[in-house]
């Protein structure tokens, strides 16, 4: 396993370079008096670390709370909305348009409206979270069933196999690799949507904590809590790609398959 | 019994501004435990002719019977295994895994072992390996494996070793012939080879093109079980300029 290991070092060790080399650049500039008064040094940044980390905590417990609850109802409404596109291939079209028009709605500006409709809290944030993640799911899930092998649904067919069955032992292991794509890009846009709402008014999440820092002028405090919310992107990210290297093991670079061809 | 019969079965396929005929009157009777070959020049509905008999596509005009069902009853009942020209096998799913999709799926006691089945076709020790790791000869025999699965009544091939070499070709010919054997069952093979369709079966029937046609019929009459060194002896070699002068009637003057 120290292949997997170092596989692991080789992957982390340039973003954690560029990192380094921007929190450097920053400090430097910021030493050198080249960045106005709203960009703070990285080193100020980090002192405002151990007295806002139980903060941090607080509020960012619920975000992710929220983030991740939106996130599980937008994949499993994609993931049914595409098994229908699957089964009746004439609802594909309107699916997908329906898809691009709830995509092209500006969260920014629905977001107030829902706080008319279904009030201010977590029902909220959980439902723009879903919205803002909902649409590379669903699309990645309809492609992923698209992308089944002809002769494969033959195959199925001649076996007999159920529609249930078709959808559990071909269409969804077929689509896992564009699933996981889509899992990914999605995952930063939930905690986005998640922040969005937030800003609608609420006393807890990260959201309201960027607020609250911004209305006291805490420059290094509004900082740290954007590098968390960064943070907490790139790790969903990063376990989503983990699992997706666990779990989807049959599709490399070189694709194997017909070996005479 | 099962023998599978077609009556004056046509098959047309419709296109956006026209019908086109892929196959027509076709009257085969083919014996219970026989195996035979078709071929034809490309386009000649042979592909379509073995995805008549599977279910994969009914017919636009007659009658097909395997045994006593339809097509679709036969199906159902997992009467039908099928070999593709591309072994297309779960990439997700392990030599094991891949012959026993069948048997998941039609959720019925196992007729047959797997891992007996796998070994077989002369896998055993690859029960673990997933397809990728397989060349292109294993892959096709798990394709085979998994067609028996469920002790089918008739076995169609479409140009199962269509995609390699001359070498495991023949190997895989004679290890199909000894299971086809073992089994019973009523084999159908699609192919472009002449030699594998003369060596193969006891009748080979050769299609004509637009529309698709039995354009004649050569029996067989070489002793079984086959060798290959009978592929050099005169009898092999007539039957095959049979064939080949059959293939070329209709199509000579292009080549």
């Amino acid at each position: 396993m120290s292949g997997a290991r170092q596989g692991l070092i080789g992957a982390l060790v340039p973003p954690m370079l560029v990192l380094l080399a921007v929190g450097l650049g920053a400090e430097l500039a910021k030493g050198l008096g080249l960045l106005p008064i709203t960009v703070p040094a990285p080193s100020q940044v980090a002192a405002m670390l151990p007295t806002s980390f139980d903060d941090l905590m607080y509020h960012g417990a619920r975000t992710v709370r929220s983030a991740l609850t939106g996130y599980a109802v937008a994949a499993s409404l994609a993931l049914a909305l595409a098994s229908v596109a699957l089964a009746i291939r004439a609802l594909e079209r309107p699916i997908v348009s329906m898809a691009v028009l709830v995509d092209c709605i500006p969260i920014i500006a629905i977001a107030p409206i829902f706080v008319i409709w279904i009030g201010q809290g977590p029902h909220l944030h959980v439902t723009v979270a879903a919205i803002a993640a909902f649409f590379p799911l669903l699309v990645g899930a309809v492609q992923g069933f698209r992308a089944i092998d002809r002769n494969m649904e033959e195959l199925f067919h001649v076996i007999a196999a159920s529609r249930w069955q078709r959808l559990c032992k071909l269409a969804v292991p077929s689509a896992l690799p564009y699933l996981f794509a889509a899992l990914k890009i999605a995952a930063p846009l939930a905690l986005l949507g998640t922040l969005i709402a937030e800003w609608m008014g609420t006393d807890r999440g990260l959201g309201a904590m960027i607020v609250l820092s911004l209305f006291s002028f805490d420059v290094a405090r509004t900082w740290l809590t954007i590098l968390t919310v960064c943070g907490l992107s790139a790790l969903a990210y990063g376990l989503i790609a983990l699992i997706e290297s666990r779990v989807v093991t049959w599709t490399g670079p070189a694709d194997g398959g017909h070996g005479g061809r | 019994m099962t023998e599978i019969i077609l009556r004056n079965v046509a098959k047309r396929f419709l296109l956006p501004d026209r019908e086109v005929s892929a196959l027509e009157g076709i009257e085969l009777t083919l014996p219970t435990g026989s195996f035979t070959a078709l071929i034809g020049p490309s386009g000649c509905g042979k592909s379509t002719l073995l995805r008549l008999v599977a279910d994969v596509l009914r017919p636009s005009e007659g009658e097909i019977r395997i045994g006593a069902n339809a097509p679709s009853v036969a199906r159902r009942k997992h009467e039908i295994g099928f070999v593709f020209q591309e072994a297309s096998l779960l990439p997700w799913r392990n030599v094991l895994g891949n012959v026993c999709l069948p048997i998941e799926v039609a959720r019925v006691p196992a007729t047959r072992d797997p891992k007996a089945l796998v070994h077989m076709v002369g896998l055993a020790g690859f029960e673990e390996a997933r397809p990728a790791q397989l060349s292109g000869g294993m892959q096709q025999r798990v394709a085979i494996a998994r067609a028996l699965a469920l002790d089918p009544k008739v076995l169609l091939m479409d140009e199962p070793f269509g995609a390699l070499d001359e070498i495991t070709r023949q190997r895989m010919n004679l290890e199909l012939l000894r299971i086809w054997k073992s089994t019973g069952t009523t084999a159908v093979l699609v192919t472009h080879s002449i030699s594998e369709a003369v060596f193969m079966a006891d009748t080979v029937l050769v299609l004509s093109a637009n529309p698709g046609r039995i354009a004649h019929r050569i029996e067989v009459d070489m002793p079984r079980p086959r060798r290959l060194e009978m592929m050099r002896q005169l009898a092999f070699n007539a039957l095959e300029n049979e064939v080949r002068a059959a293939l070329f009637d209709d199509s000579g003057a292009v080549a």
